[in-house]
């Protein structure tokens, strides 16, 4: 008898505290945020980096950890979704995550989050700095000729600089020899060392090579020029007319918190993000590490992301690299 | 000449920001000590201390703070093999099994303070030389490793499981191999690099992303040796006594050539893919006895063979960072754990790795070597007392350590099983005599060897020539196929007889 009253009163207790807890307004303590890729990456940084600025408008802290592994980013995606959908774990993602439903690692679509873009780096084409090639078109005039035999590297199947890569097979009619790598520096220290001979990665991944005179940059991917070391880097659109209908493809680098957590949270989150974005740290970091800030967040990201997962799993679907057809996950054909 | 001024002013401004932060010596301080204790208790290596570490600091800790504790403990270790060799006449680790042969006879003779003197002065020495070779070799090589593409580096792969199963073998080099080849196998599981295919993996979600690192350095080198030192407890009884520690200096000076020539192979020896200290520390015992003054007293307290073993296998730390640094292979077993370290954090070895790191390491060399040399000097007490410490209160602590590691890196449950399910697989492995270094530079190497060959195929349109055609790779090919003949029985015998019939017409 005196158990049953005694696990009421902690049941009654517990019920008084929650109701308590439920009360206070978001966010009342600190926030973790676990980013899906290792740390010292781009998604990594970028996630530290604006976590701190974040913190400065919002009454706790922010921590952010690590938690790597999967299928693309599958591990970090599912460890968040299992945590309470109350705004406090964030996720820490980049547009490489889209695929990770397609490619087996979980079975959500991407609008399981609701996600704020903080920027990404502009893609573009090298060759190795001996190269005989000086000008995108030359490279394309020799990819012509010999269809298929000339190696570029682009990361693995998959990757963002794997789609810009067939972006520009596809808009010039070239034809290279893919060779996949497991991630951007292995494929640049390809480049330069001439085991292939071009390769497409990030301005912010090329710019120690570029500035080191280890690789020659041919073409912007995106529609602008870019300026990089007191030098103008063409943009491929100027080069090409067809291109506009496969490009820009562009990282998406952010967070996501549920999209299930209440507007309350939303709007909280959006607006520390908001300020965070329009501070002068963030341009100066972006300037400093060639990244072009987004800022979006909301219905305007999710509609980015949702462009980027049906792009990148249609392309590996008909790649053959997909393991689910992205027709049952109803993600649309681009 | 400007390259080298560069350089010194890179790494006296390296060493300075080391020495001015005061964090260096929370992290530098425990981790030497720690190490000593490591490499002094019998049962326990330095290979484990620097992989419990490498779990314990995980990604949780900047790498700049990490990398003090695990080459600080890697140095300590190294060095601290030597009191139960010199003073109990049984090695603390592998590595200072040659230190024994002369170390426990001055020890009989009431030398042992003596010994522990010289040797503290000769591992130091050894140390600094080894960083030195560090910081010359390591940007030769750099500039070199930039024309290294696919076929070297799939070549040297695979030189470096063959060279650590040939050199590591107890008995039977074939054994070796078939350790390499296991590790080989393991390294194939998970997606595969080039066309992100799953292999191996049952429909099992957790073997997608591959065998994770920590935990198979835990269950490698750890389990095997808990399992091992609990079985066959070591109880020391009576404390030999041990007098005046800190050498004389003339006895020093009069030492150095000695020392440098140790130190010069044990460099040499380091630098080679796998093969750590106590090859080191075996390669210069034997060349000390070919070329000392006093060849007849080894084996019976000479000093020249104390300096011999523990200046090599304490300057092949410095080595076995040359291949790691440069190109991600790892040049003896506890910097296969330093390797998994710089993994977890993001870090490539490789010709993009930061300069400045490469500093930063030796600059980390240097202060831990120094840290060593004044404990050894001035609390080798200490470290006696420690060694009456039964081997059934540490290992069961070190168990846990293991254990804690292994999960805190990756933080799931299947990270403890993979770890179990490794540890029984090497310790069957161990009682059976075969090495557990060649499984886990396999592991290690096996997805760069993987990688490297399919791609090497895939851009050469599946032509084997490739391995041929470019000087580089046709270096390496002759290096792996002279490795496999030689031993080859039938060639085996044919060198004998090459050899033997050269000295008879002389």
């Amino acid at each position: 008898m005196k158990r049953t009253l005694t696990a009421l009163g902690v049941a009654a207790l517990l019920a008084i505290s929650t109701a308590g807890a439920g009360a206070q307004e978001y966010p009342y303590r600190d926030i973790t945020t676990a980013v899906v890729w290792g740390a010292g990456g781009g998604t990594d940084s970028i996630n530290r980096m604006i976590m701190a600025e974040m913190e400065k408008h919002l009454p706790v802290g922010i921590s952010v950890i690590n938690q790597t592994g999967g299928v693309a980013g599958s591990n970090g995606m599912t460890y968040v979704m299992n945590q309470p959908d109350d705004g406090y774990t964030l996720v820490g993602l980049s547009e490489s995550n889209v695929t990770a439903a397609v490619q087996g690692g979980w079975d959500k679509r991407f609008n399981y989050w609701h996600p704020f873009i903080v920027g990404g780096s502009p893609d573009l084409i090298s060759v190795p700095a001996d190269s005989p090639y000086n000008t995108l078109e030359e490279l394309v005039v020799a990819a012509k000729a010999a269809p298929g035999t000339i190696p570029a590297a682009a990361s693995g199947s998959g990757s963002i600089h794997h789609l810009n890569l067939l972006a520009i097979e596809n808009g010039t009619g070239a034809t290279f020899k893919f060779i996949p790598y497991k991630g951007s520096a292995p494929g640049q220290e390809a480049a330069v060392a001439g085991e292939v001979a071009l390769v497409v990665t990030s301005l912010a991944e090329q710019a120690p090579l570029i500035a080191g005179g280890q690789l020659k940059p041919l073409a912007m991917l995106t529609p602008e020029d870019a300026e990089f070391d007191g030098k103008t880097i063409k943009s491929a659109f100027s080069m090409y007319s067809g291109l506009d209908k496969y490009l820009p493809l562009k990282q998406a680098i952010g967070f996501a918190v549920h999209a299930s957590a209440s507007d309350d949270v939303k709007a909280k989150l959006t607006d520390a993000f908001d300020k965070a974005i329009a501070s002068d740290v963030v341009a100066e970091w972006a300037a400093a590490n060639n990244y072009d800030i987004g800022g979006q967040s909301g219905a305007e990201a999710t509609a980015i992301f949702d462009k980027l997962e049906s792009t990148f799993a249609w392309t590996l679907w008909d790649l053959k690299a997909a393991k689910v057809d992205p027709s049952t996950l109803s993600i649309p054909k681009p | 000449m400007e390259f080298l001024v560069a350089q010194l002013s890179g790494f006296s401004g390296s060493l300075t920001a080391l020495v001015m932060d005061p964090v260096t010596y929370f992290y530098l301080i425990p981790a030497v000590f720690l190490g000593i204790v490591f490499g002094a208790l019998p049962g326990l290596t330095a290979t484990l201390a620097v992989t419990i570490l490498t779990g314990f600091f995980g990604n949780k800790f900047p790498l700049e703070y990490s990398l003090i504790a695990l080459i600080g403990a890697y140095v300590g270790a190294i060095y601290g093999g030597s009191y139960p060799s010199i003073l109990l006449n049984i090695p603390g680790t592998a590595a200072s099994a040659a230190t024994a042969m002369d170390g426990y006879p001055l020890t009989k003779k009431g030398r042992g303070g003596e010994a522990l003197g010289i040797t503290t002065t000769a591992s130091f020495i050894g140390t600094l030389f080894g960083t030195v070779c560090l910081l010359v070799f390591v940007w030769a090589l750099l500039l070199m490793s930039k024309n290294i593409a696919s076929p070297e580096k799939a070549l040297l792969a695979l030189f470096g499981i063959l060279l650590s199963g040939t050199l590591m073998s107890q008995d039977l080099v074939i054994k070796g191999w078939i350790a390499g080849l296991i590790g080989l196998a393991m390294a194939m599981i998970g997606l595969d690099p080039i066309l992100s295919e799953d292999r191996y993996t049952f429909g099992w979600s957790y073997l997608l992303s591959g065998l994770q690192v920590v935990p198979v350095l835990m269950g490698a080198f750890a389990i095997p040796q808990i399992m091992d030192g609990m079985r066959a407890t070591v109880m020391v009884s009576d404390m030999p006594q041990i007098g005046r520690v800190v050498p004389r200096f003339r006895e020093v000076f009069r030492r150095l050539p000695g020392i440098s020539r140790s130190g010069a192979i044990g460099t040499g020896v380091g630098a080679l893919p796998g093969v750590g200290e106590d090859v080191a520390g075996w390669v210069s015992y034997g060349v000390g006895k070919a070329a000392s003054k006093e060849s007849k007293d080894f084996g019976k307290g000479s000093v020249d063979g104390l300096i011999s073993a523990e200046a090599a296998n304490n300057a092949a730390i410095g080595g076995a960072l040359i291949p790691l640094l440069v190109l991600g292979i790892p040049g003896s077993p506890p910097a296969a754990a330093l390797l998994g370290a710089l993994k977890i954090n993001n870090v490539i070895p490789g010709p993009t790795i930061d300069p400045a790191l490469i500093l930063h390491v030796v600059a980390i060399l240097v202060m831990a070597s120094l840290t060593m040399f004044l404990m050894g000097l001035f609390t080798a007490k200490v470290f006696i007392m420690i060694l009456r410490i039964p081997q059934t209160v540490f290992l069961p602590v070190v168990l846990v350590l293991t254990t804690i590691g292994s999960f805190s890196v990756g933080g799931g449950i299947n990270d403890l099983f993979l770890m179990v399910c490794v540890g029984l697989v090497a310790y069957a492995m161990n009682v059976m005599q075969y090495p557990i270094a060649p499984l886990v530079i396999g592991v290690i190497l096996g997805g760069l060897f993987d990688e490297t060959f399919r791609r090497s195929l895939l851009i050469s349109d599946g032509d084997l020539a490739v391995f041929a055609s470019r000087p580089g790779a046709a270096i390496l090919l002759t290096l792996n196929i002279l490795l496999i003949l030689s031993q080859i029985p039938f060639f085996k015998r044919a060198a004998r007889r090459l050899t033997t019939k050269r000295k008879e017409t002389p």
